[in-house]
């Protein structure tokens, strides 16, 4: 996050940009005038990389944009979109709130976590380990537990032993990956917030 | 939503109810107050007067789940002061259908009941047929076994004074709400549905949104601008996720799911494919089986062949009758029948009802793997309140995703419209988006399979998967395109050529033969034949000036912006309402929004079509024979209510709803020691769960602890302050909360008595920030609607003290 | 010779969706602050030298016993005239002259804050515990000065808050109020002639805020 204490001195640099007003008050220029050589917020955003996106809450999909620094990578904003017909730039408190679900927020998940069985703490794992693991442990369950077929002796190729949830915070394409998955694997429990 | 968001501003009588939009949906309220200071009237029915009521023209309080006694009162009040759309209703429903002389409605139950298997013999609701098969009508709408008159009789007992006595509205709110509302059934006016949650989350949650669909065709309000009945659907994605049916009961675009008495792929499409013998309906659903095979081209590609049901067989059956909802799953899971479950992006420690269940069935899994952004109180369930790590046996895998803006693709909102977003910025550290991670443990488990062989491995190795891009990440815009299909090989079609490979630009044109693959064949249409992505156009162009921006985004099905839009145009093609011409017959074409079909107006008897192309007979129910509890909706108390007795009937909850009676599934009804209405919703700040939004400070300084709602009354009652911590508490667990005491909230006067509502927000938990407080859904009961069996969160019962 | 600019806050449009109380904190990197449920939907409590932007909510039985519930969407309203910058010693307060915006620069620190505070009628200032800086909003002048229009104006879903030419905005604030009162007879704009954010409200202005109105 940016340190609030720089924010004091944007506005001041902000009223400098505006010309005239603050010498014509006879403010001393030296104090403002050094945090003026830096870009503000405003300008800053102006040499961002500005990235079209759809906010992630209700369903109403309103559109942002996210603006990029080229030179860090990190999303320095988010706002809405003005030309999007639906919210017209408007966004609620959540909807403004998107800067903090983006990577700035230090709470973000940033590793593989493992809990092994009885264990009181996470351990940091690599991809390849963890993706191997559970595809293991998939295949293990679906080979013991198929079932062909029903009481009544007709087929019926699944299995109930693994479920799958989630989710309506994924996109369209997602969600279909996790649909064809799940009917190979002949999953049944098989539900997400669409229910609840 | 059969319409979209900006519609509203259309609208002459904006009805909110079963939803809290300007809290939950904020942005919809930018179309609410455009249409308000256009004239609409605002209308608010909630047991809560929230942020949307205080916008309203108009609030009428009702005790949660009374709402089909509170909408049979207005089809009584519509019905009986003729204020009913006739044209509409006469041209478009089934109100002249004529009914069997089986069906019979005694005492709150229909004909056909079996109290021992709780199911209702469909048969007995059916229609009269003649000889050659068609349903038989009187045009008259006299005889006492059509549609119209047995509605009439039905409703006829929802009298002001009835309907009041049990959703303790005042008889005046109930008057100006009916009146106001009706008001819409002329071909001038449009009125409009803002419902949600508050609809759906009872166990008659489909019978509640079905009563306002009986209202919106009596007045005919379905198919035009300004009108519909309009799902404000949850999440950012759920409209997507519904359609790519991450359900067990659908698989993508709504095609039923499996059942293991339909052996074969034959014997699947005869069960799935409606037939009918009305001359002028165009009943679409009869193309089911061509999306049905370009589904598992799409799956199973080269391996799909007409030799081997194009891999039906590969798809796992559910038995008739097996239903595998999140409630059932998790109650196997309690059970100790479920090894491993693999999640992403949901919450269900604090989400699904009777938490204190759902995080005990949890421990008894194998294993759990779970994708997010942010740690939740499911992931770290085995640390959790009154839960000793050393005792839970089950391996967790929790595993970072990106968040939206960290990766491209595509969301559906509730109104249908698909956007195309671009990646932003890189996720932090190791995470990648759910796309990826779920790709690679498929990868990895068709390598095994590939490797070692195994049990039922053929459906595994047949799974087309090869969706990755050069560097072998997930590669969304391929997936994309295999959900809106292409040719497999070279075809003409109505003169038109098409080359192996080309995108398909509509589901009309799919085959059932083997020779289109598509995914989804709602998406169908998404890409144009050349490959342009249709959802990431930015065109502002408004032709007909209602706000439907076809060049903006793409929607399904085929670009159309409101669905059964035939219904707004008379049987001679023209406008009902020529203010608001949605769309027109020019002679030889449609001019306006997309059309539902190509075919002519009604009146030309050979190629017309009836507007409501995905009924079997081309007309909207009235009278709807396929629900599982009843054909016309009646009221029923909630499983937990404050009364003994249904004031309607000798039957007091839903004759066909589930009752689950595990240890853990307790129940308390007209019970002195929880003698409070309780729902539980969301606020603005805070996204369900809060499993997200609670690792974000602007949204946890404006919203930051539980809180539980009640009136200024029930505060005097027990002695609470505003501010007090409280216990609030069910028959199946408990929380503390802060005590809201409000004037938003009053006593109902029901049956003579006073009944009291309490509120709570389902958006807390335990595990972050600590001292937020725990989940509402501690106290809330394993139940759901009798036929989607979405649970009953809207209304149970609780008591609350002081802490 | 330009006006200057104004905002119109319409408060007969404002559903609390508390937008502009976040747009104003993401803009302006202002942090969440920690608070309690204390049995209202307003939070925080009140303004801070790291809240700008408050909506305050009011609620009570109407006249036909039917609940009330008032938002205001609370921020300084950038004085013609400012009354606040009677407390300064040099020139910590200034005035833009394009925009009209009230500025509090770094140098606030210097001033006695009570002065500052007891010169507001609308006790909008706030001061920093550390710096001793006093705080408040900017109108967003940075975002003016690139052309863009304040972050809670845009924000706003329903057009409760509005940004523009003053002279525009005054037309626009005539015309909402004239509509209002067929339906709202109390319907009126506060201190119009005396500030830059001009609210509009339906009942008594002390309904819905003690400093809502001078």
């Amino acid at each position: 996050m940016r340190k609030c204490s720089r924010r004091e001195f944007l506005a001041a640099a902000g009223a400098f940009a505006g010309g005239l007003a603050l010498s014509s008050l006879g403010i001393p220029l030296g104090a403002v005038q050094a945090f003026a050589q830096e870009l503000s917020k405003a300008d800053r955003i102006k040499a961002a990389k500005t990235t079209i996106s759809t906010c992630y809450h209700c369903s109403v999909s309103c559109g942002l944009l996210c603006s990029t620094d080229t030179k860090t990578g990190k999303i320095i904003n988010i706002e809405g979109d003005p030309e999007h017909p639906v919210n017209e730039g408007a966004l609620c408190a959540k909807g403004a709130a998107m800067f903090q679900m983006s990577a700035n927020n230090e709470h973000r998940l940033t590793k593989v976590l493992y809990r092994a069985p009885y264990a009181t703490k996470w351990e940091e794992k690599t991809w390849d380990w963890a993706i191997e693991r559970i595809a293991r442990k998939i295949k293990t369950a679906r080979d013991a537990d198929f079932i062909f077929k029903n009481a009544k002796g007709q087929m019926v190729n699944r299995l109930e032993t693994i479920g799958h949830m989630g989710s309506s915070k994924l996109d369209n394409e997602e969600c279909w990956l996790i649909t064809a998955m799940a009917r190979a694997l002949g999953l049944v429990h098989i539900d997400h917030q669409a229910r609840v | 939503m059969t319409n979209h968001w900006i519609d509203i501003k259309n609208s002459d009588c904006v009805l909110i109810m079963g939803s809290n939009a300007a809290e939950n949906h904020p942005i919809s309220f930018k179309w609410v107050l455009r249409a308000k200071e256009k004239g609409a009237k605002v209308i608010s029915v909630d047991p809560r007067f929230t942020r949307t009521s205080s916008r309203a023209d108009y609030y009428a309080p009702l005790r949660s789940g009374t709402d089909i006694a509170f909408l049979g009162g207005m089809i009584h009040y519509i019905l009986t002061q003729e204020k009913f759309f006739k044209d509409y209703v006469y041209n478009y429903t089934n109100a002249a259908y004529l009914v069997n002389e089986r069906f019979g409605f005694e005492d709150g139950l229909f004909s056909g009941y079996n109290p021992e298997t709780k199911k209702y013999d469909k048969a007995a609701w059916a229609f009269q047929k003649d000889a050659q098969g068609l349903v038989r009508k009187d045009p008259t709408f006299q005889d006492p076994r059509c549609v119209l008159q047995l509605l009439k009789k039905h409703y006829s007992r929802y009298t002001l004074e009835k309907v009041s006595s049990i959703t303790g509205t005042p008889v005046e709110d109930l008057k100006a709400v009916y009146e106001m509302y009706a008001a819409t059934g002329r071909p001038d006016k449009a009125g409009t549905i803002m419902y949600a949650l508050g609809w759906t989350q009872h166990t008659v949650g489909v019978q509640n949104i079905r009563t306002m669909s009986m209202i919106q065709l009596l007045l005919g309000n379905i198919g035009i601008a300004g009108g519909g009945v309009n799902a404000l659907r949850g999440e950012p994605n759920v409209q997507g996720s519904t359609d790519q049916a991450i359900l067990y009961h659908i698989l993508p675009g709504y095609l039923a799911a499996p059942r293991a008495s339909a052996q074969g792929l034959k014997g699947y499409l005869e069960a799935i494919t409606p037939k009918t013998k009305e001359p002028q309906s165009a009943n679409w659903p009869q193309n089911l089986p061509k999306y049905v095979v370009s589904l598992l081209k799409c799956w199973f590609g080269e391996n799909a062949t007409a030799a081997n049901d194009f891999g039906y067989n590969y798809l796992p059956k559910l038995d008739d009758g097996q239903s595998c909802s999140i409630m059932e799953t998790f109650d196997a899971m309690y059970e100790g029948k479920l090894k491993g479950f693999l999640s992403v992006g949901q919450n269900p420690a604090c989400s699904l009802p009777n938490a204190g269940k759902v995080r005990a069935a949890l421990s008894k899994l194998d294993w759990l793997v779970h994708a997010n952004i942010f740690d939740n109180e499911t992931a770290s369930f085995w640390h959790g309140p009154g839960v000793d790590p050393k005792k839970v046996k089950t391996e967790v895998f929790l595993l970072p995703a990106a968040a939206s803006m960290e990766k491209a693709g595509s969301m559906t909102n509730s109104g249908r419209w698909v956007h195309w977003k671009y990646v932003a910025s890189a996720p932090p550290g190791d995470a990648i988006s759910a796309g990826d991670i779920f790709y690679r443990i498929m990868a990895k488990v068709k390598a095994l399979y590939a490797k070692e062989g195994g049990n039922a491995a053929e459906p595994i190795k047949a799974l087309k998967w090869d969706y990755a891009d050069s560097k072998g990440a997930f590669d969304t815009l391929a997936v994309a395109k295999a959900m809106n299909g292409y040719f497999l090989e070279d075809v003409t079609i109505a003169g038109k050529a098409y080359k192996k490979g080309d995108n398909v630009p509509g589901f009309a044109l799919l085959s059932d033969e083997g020779k289109t693959s598509s995914g989804n064949w709602l998406h169908c249409g998404m890409f144009t034949t050349d490959g342009k992505n249709l959802s990431a156009r930015r065109g502002k162009s408004d032709p007909t000036g209602l706000g439907l921006y076809p060049e903006w985004a793409w929607c399904w099905p085929v670009n159309r912006r409101i669905i059964y839009n035939r219904a707004s145009v008379d049987p001679a093609g023209q406008p009902y309402n020529p203010a608001r011409p949605l769309l027109r017959w020019a002679g030889d074409k449609w001019v306006g929004d997309v059309p539902d079909g190509p075919w002519p107006p009604l009146a030309d008897k050979d190629k017309g079509r009836l507007p409501f192309i995905m009924k079997p007979d081309g007309v909207s129910f009235l009278y709807g024979p396929g629900l599982n509890e009843g054909p016309f909706p009646e009221h029923y108390e909630p499983l937990e209510s404050p009364l003994a007795k249904n004031p309607m009937s000798g039957q007091r909850i839903n004759p066909a709803v589930k009752i689950f009676k595990g240890e853990v599934d307790k129940f308390a009804s007209a019970d002195a020691k929880f003698p409070l209405v309780c729902s539980t919703y969301t606020c603005t700040e805070h996204w369900c769960t809060g499993g997200s939004t609670r690792w974000m400070s602007w949204l946890n300084e404006a919203m930051p602890q539980v809180y539980v709602e009640m009136s200024q009354e029930l505060a005097a009652l027990k002695g609470i302050k505003n501010g007090d911590k409280v216990r609030v508490a069910s028959v199946r667990g408990q929380l503390e909360a802060v005590a809201m005491v409000t004037h938003r909230l009053r006593p109902f006067k029901v049956q003579g008595q006073d009944v009291h509502q309490v509120g709570m927000t389902f958006n807390y938990g335990w595990r972050y920030p600590a001292d937020c407080g725990d989940s509402a859904n501690l106290l809330t009961p394993t139940v759901g609607d009798a036929n989607t069996m979405t649970p009953e969160y809207k209304a149970f019962m609780v008591n609350v003290s002081k802490a | 010779m330009s006006n200057g600019k104004s905002m119109m806050v319409d408060t007969s449009r404002c559903t609390a969706c508390r937008g502009c109380q976040v747009a104003c904190k993401q803009w302006n990197g202002l942090p969440g602050t920690k608070t309690k449920q204390t049995g209202t939907y307003q939070n925080p409590p009140d303004f801070s030298h790291e809240t700008w932007k408050l909506v305050r909510f009011a609620e009570g039985k109407a006249e036909n016993g039917k609940p009330y519930w008032y938002f205001f969407s609370d921020m300084c309203r950038h004085c013609l005239q400012p009354s606040c910058m009677e407390a300064m010693k040099k020139n910590e307060i200034v005035q833009d002259t394009q925009t009209g915006a009230v500025i509090y620069t770094p140098q606030t620190k210097d001033l006695v804050f009570k002065d500052v505070v007891d010169g507001c009628p609308y006790n909008i200032p706030r001061q920093d515990p550390k710096s001793k800086a006093i705080k408040k909003c900017t109108l967003c002048l940075d975002r003016l000065k690139a052309n863009m229009i304040p972050a809670c104006a845009l924000s706003c879903p329903t057009g409760s808050v509005q940004f523009g030419e003053r002279d525009e905005i005054l037309k626009v604030v005539e015309a909402r109020v004239a509509e209002l009162k067929k339906t709202y007879p109390k319907a009126k704009a506060l201190n119009a002639d005396q500030v830059r954010v001009i609210y509009i409200v339906t009942d008594d202005a002390e309904k819905y805020h003690k400093y809502a109105e001078s």
